[in-house]
């Protein structure tokens, strides 16, 4: 007879979209696909902003989506906001959807651990004015560039370990750069005595908070960049069915053909890989870290492959402005490298899944 | 979506408990050694011990030869064969023909092997390549003439893998030259009494083989499917070789670390790990070096990007991680890596080396990385027919 084991741990690895899910991911692809086009996407550049879109946007709540209900918010989670962001790459919309939808929940967080202090008011003024609070993705004080800087109400940061908020005045906004990737990134310090920044919370909680905001821009963006790829390969492919060359479509030569094959691979897993990174943030917050940041280094990859790929495959047309393929090629680096380099990444997986570096003594 | 824990009932742990016992049992370090040295993938002792349990067929119900087991105890069952490096390429070439012929064969055909298929004493292996045509499977020359109640076969296959294991070759011949390439095809159970097989050894250390088929005579009854349609009897197993969706579907929903292929990068990176974790005389570890710890992450991610796909996609990508993982944790472990199993101071009993060369195969064999970039192209993309191509 065998000996008995204790029962060994098996996971379901069961990546398909529930009815709700998919009819949330319909909806938003929908919209964004309705009211974004190229066209769109262009008439915001250079500062890659459209109010009247944020507007337009706002009665699907895509903010306030993902915050609790004792709050006000709808009570969805990551997994639900990766399929909201997906589309919302895809179109390369001119809003701050990532980073409102992070800060916001970040707000929550404090306002729920801590209650009393600004974070509360905040939190209704995201809900009900749609305002939008951004994040500062570098901790600590000195001049940064901070995604959505351009266009947001507030600041979220950390500065020692504080998490601190601040307004800037509106010239102080008004500093933004133009950037490769037609972002309305701006420049802001959390020690800028200027932009009045108060404490909301501080200690190790309020640290690991900012850490998992970071770390959910990260997911968030992953998804976006899994869209940005799965258009560019869609732009691509479309080409290649009907570009002729040398009497046959282009399509059928390998070296277009597999280099899109290759993409599409990607894509498909990569989505799968920020999906099972949501699924575990969301039902596992400890077990999340190295695959959130696995999801993010993979998309950033794909993503930039893909665009590469596409401009490519256009020929002499996909380098010109008027190609849409080079919409993406810009958001790409422009979107995520505010955040640091990406493949830095690889050595935050390796303390996660290896521990800290042993101090020689 | 859900990627929670799955709560086994009494009966699956108890079951589990059963695989591991029986693993301990049969797949013996003689078991290993002789696999390491003969590369044959199959051990005969250990595969009638399986169908004595009836683990060949797991899922089929006891009165027909399985165990009557649920889909998660057979998934269960797989995965600790597969880390016990349990040799199994025989089995899973018979597995994979055996659909086919229960779809195409007689009843005669099906009462005389199926048995025997269940008990361990029947296996089947894939006849498909040729000298000549690989990638272009129906290109097929073995000719297959009908005379009388028989068929008169003649030509020569190439890599055959299993053969020496087998009693019958899930045969590809051709029976109507003049047809178009794909109409001309027939599909055969061919017994391999009257074949010889002269062994091919490979990088991996995998034996393979050519088998010449010298004119022999095969009973009409071996016959599978209809005359000339082939090519459509051939395509169920192809389509379950090349992990193709509707296949893949109805696999239960859990991991298999590294993908398809890569579950021996898997073991792999536990090797590169557990040699980076131990320490010099002076304290000082491996994994203690930022380099090496991105080397080890980036192997990491690898793995689980693998561990994630599927489909043909997942074909690709485990086949190309394991290939890239493989070569560049041996360039990391260094000169010692290069020590195989059985030598004193291999590491991980030479694991490294071996996967160096195995993961090279897998981007062959089942339909090669080129041609599964092919199948991407026109089938889920929808690009035109690849490259100029007759017939
Ligand atoms: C260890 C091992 C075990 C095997 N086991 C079996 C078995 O059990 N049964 C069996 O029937 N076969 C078996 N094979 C054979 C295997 O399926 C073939 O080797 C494989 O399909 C490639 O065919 P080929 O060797 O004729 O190469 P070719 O088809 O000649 O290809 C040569 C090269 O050209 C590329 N190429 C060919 N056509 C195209 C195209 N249209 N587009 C782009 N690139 C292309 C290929 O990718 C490859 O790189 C085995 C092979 C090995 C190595």
């Amino acid at each position: 007879m065998a000996e008995p084991i204790s029962a060994p741990i098996l996971r379901r690895a069961d990546y398909r979209l529930s009815e709700e899910e998919q009819a949330l991911a319909e909806a938003f692809s929908a919209f964004f696909e309705r009211s974004c086009p190229s066209e769109r996407v262009r008439a915001a550049e250079p500062w890659g902003f459209d109010a009247a879109l944020w507007a337009e946007l706002a009665p699907m709540r895509p903010v306030a989506m993902g915050l609790p209900e004792s709050l006000g918010g709808d009570g969805a989670g990551l997994v639900e906001l990766v399929l909201v962001t997906e589309p919302f790459g895809r179109s390369v919309a001119p809003v701050p959807l990532v980073e409102a939808a992070v800060a916001a929940r970040l707000l929550a967080a404090v306002a729920t651990a801590a209650p009393g202090g600004p974070a509360d008011a905040w939190v209704n003024q995201v809900i009900d004015e749609h305002k939008v609070v951004t994040l500062a993705l570098q901790p600590g004080g000195g001049p940064q560039l901070v995604p959505a800087g351009a266009v947001a109400d507030a600041v979220v940061g950390l500065l020692g370990d504080e998490l601190v908020l601040g307004v800037c005045p509106a010239e102080r906004a008004a500093r933004r750069p133009r950037n490769h990737g037609f972002a309305p990134i701006a420049w802001c310090d959390l020690s800028d005595p200027e932009c009045s920044f108060r404490p909301l919370w501080s200690g190790p909680s309020a640290r690991a908070a900012f850490e998992r905001a970071v770390r959910e821009w990260k997911l968030l963006m992953a998804s976006a960049l899994i869209g940005m790829a799965q258009a560019t390969l869609d732009i691509g492919v479309e080409h290649a069915r009907s570009r002729v060359a040398f009497g046959a479509p282009i399509g059928s030569f390998q070296a277009v053909s597999h280099a899109l094959a290759d993409v599409a691979m990607a894509v498909e897993t990569g989505r799968r890989l920020v999906r099972k990174g949501a699924w575990y943030a969301a039902h596992e917050p400890d077990e999340d870290v190295h695959r959130v940041l696995m999801a993010y280094r993979y998309a950033t990859q794909t993503a930039m492959t893909a665009a590469t790929v596409g401009v490519h495959v256009l020929g002499g047309v996909g380098f010109t402005v008027e190609s849409d393929p080079q919409l993406y090629f810009r958001r790409v680096k422009g979107w995520t490298l505010v955040a640091g380099d990406p493949k830095a990444a690889l050595s935050d997986i390796a303390d996660a899944l290896f521990g800290p570096v042993a101090i020689a003594k | 979506m859900d990627f929670g824990v799955i709560d086994l009932d009494e009966e699956t742990v108890a079951f589990w408990a059963e695989v591991r016992a029986f693993c301990q049992t049969h797949v013996t370090k003689e078991v290993l050694d002789e696999e390491f040295e003969t590369g044959s993938g199959f051990n005969e002792g250990l595969h009638k011990a399986l169908g004595a349990r009836g683990w060949i067929l797991p899922t089929w119900p006891r009165q027909e030869g399985g165990a009557g087991a649920t889909p998660l105890q057979a998934a269960i069952l797989d995965a600790e064969l597969r880390a016990a490096h349990a040799p199994l390429i025989t089995l899973g070439t018979t597995r994979n023909v055996l659909p086919a012929v229960l779809r195409w064969g007689t009843d005669e055909l099906k009462k005389a092997v199926v048995p025997g298929v269940a008990s361990g004493d029947v296996r089947f292996c894939l006849g498909y390549t040729e000298p000549d045509s690989g990638s272009d499977i129906a290109a097929a020359k073995t000719r297959a003439v009908r005379d009388g109640d028989e068929w008169v076969i003649d030509g020569q296959k190439m890599f055959t893998t299993g053969a020496q294991n087998c009693q019958y070759s899930f045969l590809l011949t051709r029976t109507n030259p003049e047809a178009p390439k794909h109409k001309g095809l027939t599909m055969f159970l061919c017994p391999l009494e009257q074949a010889e097989i002269r062994p091919i050894r490979t990088l991996g250390g995998e034996r393979t083989n050519m088998v010449f088929y010298d004119a022999i005579r095969v009973p009409d009854r071996y016959r599978l499917g209809p005359v000339d349609q082939g090519w459509m009897v051939l395509l169920g197993p192809l389509n379950a070789e090349h992990a193709m969706p509707e296949d893949t579907d109805s696999a239960p929903p859990i991991d298999q670390p590294g993908g398809m292929y890569g579950y021996s990068a898997v073991e792999g990176l536990e090797v590169a790990l557990a040699w980076a974790r131990s320490a010099d005389p002076d304290g000082r570890r491996p994994i203690d070096d930022p380099l090496v710890r991105e080397r080890l992450a980036q192997a990491a991610l690898d793995i689980e990007v693998a561990t994630v796909s599927t489909g043909p996609a997942g074909r690709v990508i485990s086949s190309e991680m394991a290939i890239r993982v493989a070569e560049d944790l041996m360039d990391l472990v260094g000169p010692r890596a290069l020590l195989p199993r059985g030598e004193d101071a291999a590491i991980g009993e030479g694991w490294l080396e071996y996967l160096h060369r195995f993961a090279q195969g897998t981007a062959t064999y089942g339909g090669t990385t080129d041609i599964f970039r092919n199948i991407i192209a026109e089938r889920f993309l929808g690009l035109p027919r690849q490259a100029p191509r007759a017939g």
